[in-house]
């Protein structure tokens, strides 16, 4: 029998188990004595073997095998749940997913498992005590209750059958394509509206509407179906935080929120970096040691809570620690001392404003490198990689009390909202998200400090600069009044960039650049005009 | 030929794969069922000449899916589907009323032949 249709689904079904694996067993260490989890690592052990066995990867079967045999052991009453077994079982996991990665890279089988194997077998150690997680529980959880063979009790049935008769597992790239086709209807839909202005057809002028009403309706459609649940990437997180917390030495109480909040994949997918990092920062950085929150009159167990929630056309999600929190003044003075702002410039900075430090280039208040955060990925990796998403991110904190990370987020992409400007001969396309106002300013309100043109927005100067001098294109010697300025955000500070000429605003379907116009500076993509033009969209966070 | 079969599997996987071999051979997969609940509901809605049911399966296990749709109708034919090492559970479904039992990893044809001898063709 042709096993390798089959490989695909082994393949999916193989690393959703592993996912829920992950989520099991740290909800166990909460509740060592949970016959329902503990019914459910056993049998998705037991699914993971049978699978592997059927599809003659005899080492993946091998280890699954002995991670359910562990787990029967559980379920049988001969063996309590404890930090060691946890261990095992999760190192197992990681191994799996190593191996299964292989099948999918058609990689030789090479991965030794004869280690974890014998010690799954031979565990608990005879010789040591039943080692514990002194980190992160304060007491050694109660043995398990035996479990009788037969028992199933209830279980969520995260397999759903009842589900699966109504739905169909559909290939990424589908979807993919399907939002590309729609991309593509709706650039040729601006084409069609063009050439109809030219021809002065009522009729075609109706077709046209009803033309856009439709892709408006197809738009929406797809756009539901690239839904993903936040638990997609969330279901991942407790086990980080365990991880974390076990190799820092802090009691930490993680809680998810919102996990049935849906997401473009495509956003989610590059949202899931960035979220790692806030969460380590947040253990790491944001909550304490245990001493330190006794002595500050705190519980002993730090709490970091992850939730997601739909605000109108935007999800919003929040990274909340009750941990040390920041101090502005010490962010200021690092900051000057860094030479990343000057002393006058700190003494002018709000206390939010002082707070954003953090996502500026090079920043980094953190005393020492840890493990656990890492070089070089700082918080201003973050804020771009939510900038390129067409998101925001706001920084709240309280000395003593904790900070709270929010992400705002759009619910699509691919096609977005942007503003078509003229610079010398080109057409560049600013997202909408990106500007914070349009003016037409009056060049008397032009004033030079330094070596700076800069007018005031409220009491705020904004430094002026030409889009035509970033492009190194040629100088309009504008006549009028009034110059075209959208302000924006460049790496954490407001910009008044000057344009040529405002052109209009309108739906753009993004694609990607091909080489070499992606090593460009300051450009997302490309679009296409109803006329045929192309444009440039604008990278606004990486202009300069 | 004309036999329906129903096939009860808490993994997709299984399930493909034993739709696969059971059609090779011209039977007809009328119903899948992804745990026991769902079992005995599509049993009682579509009535299978044939069922196949897996053992360890979340909400309610094979053999209690199996004793209820055994007290529904009699003439029930239901082969279990277990792995090795689980020798005491199928003496359990066998007095609970399983006719036959095929093992994990399925081979194409030990399912064929089991299948075979319950339609009795």
């Amino acid at each position: 029998m042709d096993m390798s249709q089959y490989r695909e689904l082994f393949i999916s079904e193989s690393r959703e188990h592993l996912n829920s694996i992950n989520e099991l067993i740290v909800a166990l260490e909460k509740d060592a004595g949970d016959r329902e989890t503990i019914d459910s690592l056993f049998r998705i052990a037991h699914s993971i073997k049978g699978m592997a066995a059927s599809m003659e990867y005899a080492d993946i079967a091998e280890l699954a095998h002995k991670l359910e045999d562990l787990m029967d052991r559980v379920r049988k009453g001969a063996l309590p749940f404890d930090g060691g077994a946890a261990d095992l079982l999760l190192e197992g996991t990681d191994l799996l997913e190593a191996m299964i990665a292989d099948v999918e890279q058609d990689a030789p089988a090479s991965r030794d498992i004869r280690g974890l194997v014998q010690r799954l077998i031979s565990y608990p150690p005879p010789s040591t005590e039943i080692p514990s997680i002194k980190t992160h529980k304060t007491e050694q959880p109660p043995p398990v209750q035996p479990v009788p063979l037969n028992a199933s009790g209830k279980d969520e049935g995260r397999q759903a059958g009842s589900d699966a008769s109504q739905t169909v597992r559909v290939k990424t790239d589908v979807l993919d394509q399907l939002i590309n086709l729609t991309g593509e209807l709706i650039t040729n839909k601006y084409r069609i509206m063009t050439i109809s202005s030219q021809v002065g057809s009522g009729s075609l002028d109706e077709a046209c509407v009803e033309l856009s009403k439709l892709l408006r309706g197809l738009h929406d459609e797809v756009m539901k179906v690239r839904l993903i649940p936040f638990a997609a990437i969330a279901d991942r997180f407790p086990r980080l935080i365990r991880d974390l917390a076990k190799k820092s030495g802090k009691e930490i109480v993680f809680e998810v929120e919102g996990r049935e909040i849906e997401l473009d994949r495509g956003i989610l997918e590059e949202l899931s970096d960035p979220l790692i990092h806030i969460l380590r920062n947040a253990v790491d950085h944001g909550v304490e040691t245990t001493e330190e929150r006794l002595a500050a009159g705190k519980s002993s167990r730090g709490r970091i809570r992850l939730a997601a929630r739909r605000e109108k056309e935007q999800v919003v999600i929040t990274v909340e620690d009750d941990g040390r929190g920041m101090d502005p003044a010490k962010l200021i003075a690092s900051a000057i001392e860094k030479g990343v702002i000057k002393q006058e410039e700190g003494w002018l900075l709000s206390h939010r404003e002082a707070l954003m430090l953090t996502c500026v280039p090079g920043f980094s208040t953190a005393k020492e490198v840890t493990e656990i955060s890492g070089r070089g990925v700082g918080m201003d990796a973050v804020k771009s990689a939510i900038k390129a998403l067409g998101g925001n991110i706001l920084i709240d904190s309280t000395l003593g009390q904790g900070s709270r990370i929010t992400l705002k987020l759009p619910l699509t992409i691919s096609i977005i909202q942007a503003l078509v400007v003229n610079c010398a001969h080109l057409k560049v396309a600013v997202p909408v998200v990106n500007i914070i106002r349009t003016l037409e300013l009056k060049r008397g309100l032009i004033t030079t400090e330094g070596k700076h043109k800069v007018f005031y927005m409220g009491e705020e100067a904004i430094p002026l600069v030409s889009l035509n001098r970033i492009f190194g294109l040629p100088l309009s010697h504008l006549t009028g009044e009034a110059i075209p300025v959208f302000v924006s955000e460049v790496k954490g500070r407001k910009v008044g960039l000057v344009v040529d000429r405002f052109i209009g605003q309108q739906e753009f379907f993004v694609k990607p650049l091909g080489r070499p116009l992606v090593k460009l500076k300051g450009l997302t993509g490309g679009a296409i005009l109803g006329n045929g033009e192309v444009v440039f969209i604008l990278d606004v966070a990486n202009l300069m | 030929m004309d036999i329906k079969l129903m096939i009860v599997d808490d993994s997709l996987f299984m399930r493909k794969m034993l739709r696969g071999i059971l059609e090779e051979d011209g039977y007809q997969v009328i119903a899948e069922a992804a745990d026991g609940i769902e079992a005995v509901a599509k049993y009682q809605e579509c009535r299978p000449d044939i069922t196949t049911m897996d053992i360890i399966m979340p909400t309610k296990n094979g053999i209690e899916a199996l004793t209820e749709i055994m007290a529904l109708d009699g003439g029930a034919k239901v082969v279990m589907c277990s792995a090795i090492g689980q020798e005491a559970l199928t003496q359990t479904a066998h007095a609970a009323g399983a006719k036959d039992f095929i093992l994990k990893p399925f081979n194409p044809e030990r399912v064929k032949e089991v299948i075979k001898r319950i339609a009795g063709v």
